[in-house]
């Protein structure tokens, strides 16, 4: 068992944790406007897919970072104007875009780059590999806390970032009351629509600075798919979490902790078990929200 | 016509039958083929290895290709094998996905003739020619050099299921390893579940460098792109599969065990084009000895970590096994 359970292990946990913690944040954004947004997964991918052009085309991650950033902006204003302008449906909406994503970039790849299915260059820059000298010499949480790349660590700051914002400060108290109850807003003389713009934009350049996490941090590529359903699994953690970050982190972890789990088992387990292990518990946790909601329901009553 | 006149236009003739030996007066032949993917192209292996073949058909035979990626959508594969056939003389169907579908069809559609990539599938019509490779002996090459260039003796293999075919190249290259070091230690394969997520197979690779592997085996299309990322990460070695991979990243990849899928597509169309002849109704064993399957090292302007010497080592034991001193064990 000690091959299992050892320090890499929670390294394969922190790395698979990372790119569903950024999307999960930007999602419990849009979730606290009471937007239920499932277009996650597409804006992952488009991310993931810019953020190796820009690195790309000025051979620096910092162009990298940029070109996600700014699609991260365009498609929250994108989702914006379709979902709370228009008022078309959300599902739709965020069904359309995972499927356009797909499809995009896949034409992208093409076109731009005339490759299929994949692009590895070594002019494709990664995103730095942090260090941190005297923090890595203990022993069993210097390498968990050093040597991971930036966004790793953007995302451990932006998890009480994003609490303070949305628990104790105006514009988050504003945010959570144009989810519920926007008429008070309204009667404030605040713009519930403007809130709803802002955690559409938040959402949108986190999910795509996820993206940009799996192309630049986690791999150094982009391959068509790549974000293999984890906006799905980061809306499911922000259900689980009830939109709390630091909970929502948690459950992040939870879940990188049963696929990197899922991984080390096979020896014991076959591989088509290991591999379903992360969305079986993803299923379990929703059941346990449910079933805990109901229980303080009752309590109350 | 003028002597002038007949001998330049004898010399142009020898022109151009030089420029398709392979194909004898069948240039422009206007043979139609489509090629049916299973997943999608990209993975820099084995479809990508054989949409290869059916350029090189199209530049050197005339042969007016296309191809359909069914995206791992498994209400395309019948779908794709119908409309393919309907258009096209010949259908290339390229994945085991196929298999069910082919039964369905290739009865259906006797005018087209049907060529299945990497299985066996017989019994189902005279207009069906199977192809399977003997991946299980080039994979023993790999296992060979992979053991013979691990510092700690420990090797490791990624593959993209657990399946038959995906098998066949883990016990080859077990027992190449083996044989190469019996003291050895090849350590438990992992499986990705998994052929188009190179994160999936990073995270796979990684686990297997810290368990002490220094030279990972990867049988698992795109995913093994990420076996090659961690491989660079972690300053040790991978090996390719497929295609000659060396060139995608060629200070980590010592080795590509190929199955030249592309080579085995081309042989049997311009074949048939050249003099008409189509072994339908058989399983075509590319083994060791049709030169489909072996090693690859890049060419020479890359970093080469296998030496001379052991490169003629490896040449020795691949004749060994054609001649069948030595025999590969297999899952088919």
């Amino acid at each position: 068992m000690g091959d299992i359970f050892n320090i890499l292990l929670l390294q394969n946990t922190l790395r698979t944790a990372t790119p569903v913690v950024l999307a999960a944040l930007g999602c419990l954004m849009t979730q606290h406007v009471n937007i239920t947004n499932i277009g996650i997964d597409g804006m992952m991918l488009i991310g993931a897919f810019f953020a190796v052009v820009g690195s790309y085309y000025t051979g620096s991650w910092v162009g990298g970072l940029a070109a996600a950033l700014l699609i991260g902006i365009l498609l929250g204003l994108f989702y914006y104007l379709f979902v709370i302008r228009f008022h078309s449906d959300e599902f739709i909406i965020g069904v359309a875009l995972n499927i356009f994503a797909g499809g995009l970039t896949i034409f992208l790849l093409r076109t731009m780059f005339g490759v299929t299915g994949s692009f590895s260059d070594p002019a494709i820059v990664p995103l730095p590999t942090i260090r941190i000298p005297l923090i890595e010499q203990i022993p069993v949480l210097g390498p968990l806390i050093s040597g991971n790349t930036l966004l790793v660590y953007v995302s451990w700051i932006l998890v009480p970032v994003c609490w303070a914002f949305v628990y104790k400060t105006p514009a988050g108290f504003h945010l959570r009351a144009a989810g519920e109850y926007p008429d008070a807003l309204t009667a404030c003389g605040k713009n519930p629509e403007r809130m709803k713009c802002l955690a559409s934009v938040l959402c949108g350049v986190l999910s795509t600075v996820a993206g940009a996490h799996l192309s630049l941090g986690y791999l150094t590529m982009f391959s068509q798919n790549m974000s293999a359903a984890r906006g799905y699994v980061a809306f499911a953690c922000v259900i689980f979490g009830r939109g709390n970050p630091p909970r929502v982190f948690l459950a992040a972890l939870l879940f990188g902790f049963i696929d990197a789990l899922g991984l080390r088992m096979q020896k014991y387990i076959p591989s088509d078990i290991t591999s379903m292990a992360p969305y079986v518990v993803t299923v379990i946790m929703m059941v346990a929200v449910v079933l805990m909601e109901r229980k303080k329901k009752k309590a109350r009553a | 016509m003028s002597m002038k006149k007949l001998v330049s236009v004898l010399l142009c003739l020898a022109m151009v039958l030089t420029l398709c030996v392979s194909c004898a007066f069948a240039e422009n032949s206007g043979v139609r083929v489509a090629l049916c993917v299973a997943e999608t192209l990209g993975d820099l292996g084995f479809y990508d290895s054989a949409n290869e073949g059916l350029k090189r058909l199209e530049a050197d035979c005339g042969v007016i290709g296309s191809v359909v990626e069914c995206k791992s959508d498994a209400s395309m594969y019948q779908v794709a094998l119908v409309e393919a056939a309907e258009t096209n003389d010949i259908v290339v169907a390229v994945g085991w996905q196929f298999w069910d579908g082919l039964t369905a069809v290739v009865p259906e559609m006797p005018d087209t003739k049907f060529i299945f990539v990497d299985n066996g599938l017989d019994g189902v019509g005279d207009n069906l020619l199977s192809i399977v490779y003997a991946e299980n002996q080039g994979s023993f090459l790999a296992g060979y050099i992979a053991m013979k260039l691990s510092e700690n003796s420990t090797v490791g293999v990624i593959g993209g299921e657990n399946s038959e075919t995906i098998n066949n190249f883990i016990v080859g290259y077990q027992q190449g390893a083996l044989y190469a070091n019996p003291e050895g230690r090849v350590l438990e394969p992992i499986y990705t579940d998994d052929y188009e997520a190179p994160d999936k197979g990073k995270e796979a690779a990684l686990s297997l460098y810290s368990k002490g592997a220094d030279v990972v085996y990867q049988v698992a299309g795109k995913t093994g792109l990420g076996v090659f990322e961690a491989a660079q990460e972690q300053g040790k070695y991978a090996i390719g599969v497929d295609s000659d991979q060396k060139y995608v990243n060629p200070d980590v990849i010592i080795a590509s065990m190929m199955k030249k899928v592309g080579d085995s597509i081309y042989t049997v169309i311009s074949q048939y084009i050249a003099d008409g002849v189509f072994e339908g109704g058989t399983i075509w064993e590319a083994d060791m000895s049709t030169g489909l399957v072996g090693l690859g090292y890049g060419d020479e302007n890359m970093t080469q970590q296998v030496s001379p010497e052991l490169k003629a080592e490896v040449e020795a034991l691949a004749q060994k096994i054609i001649d069948g001193e030595i025999v590969v064990e297999s899952t088919r």
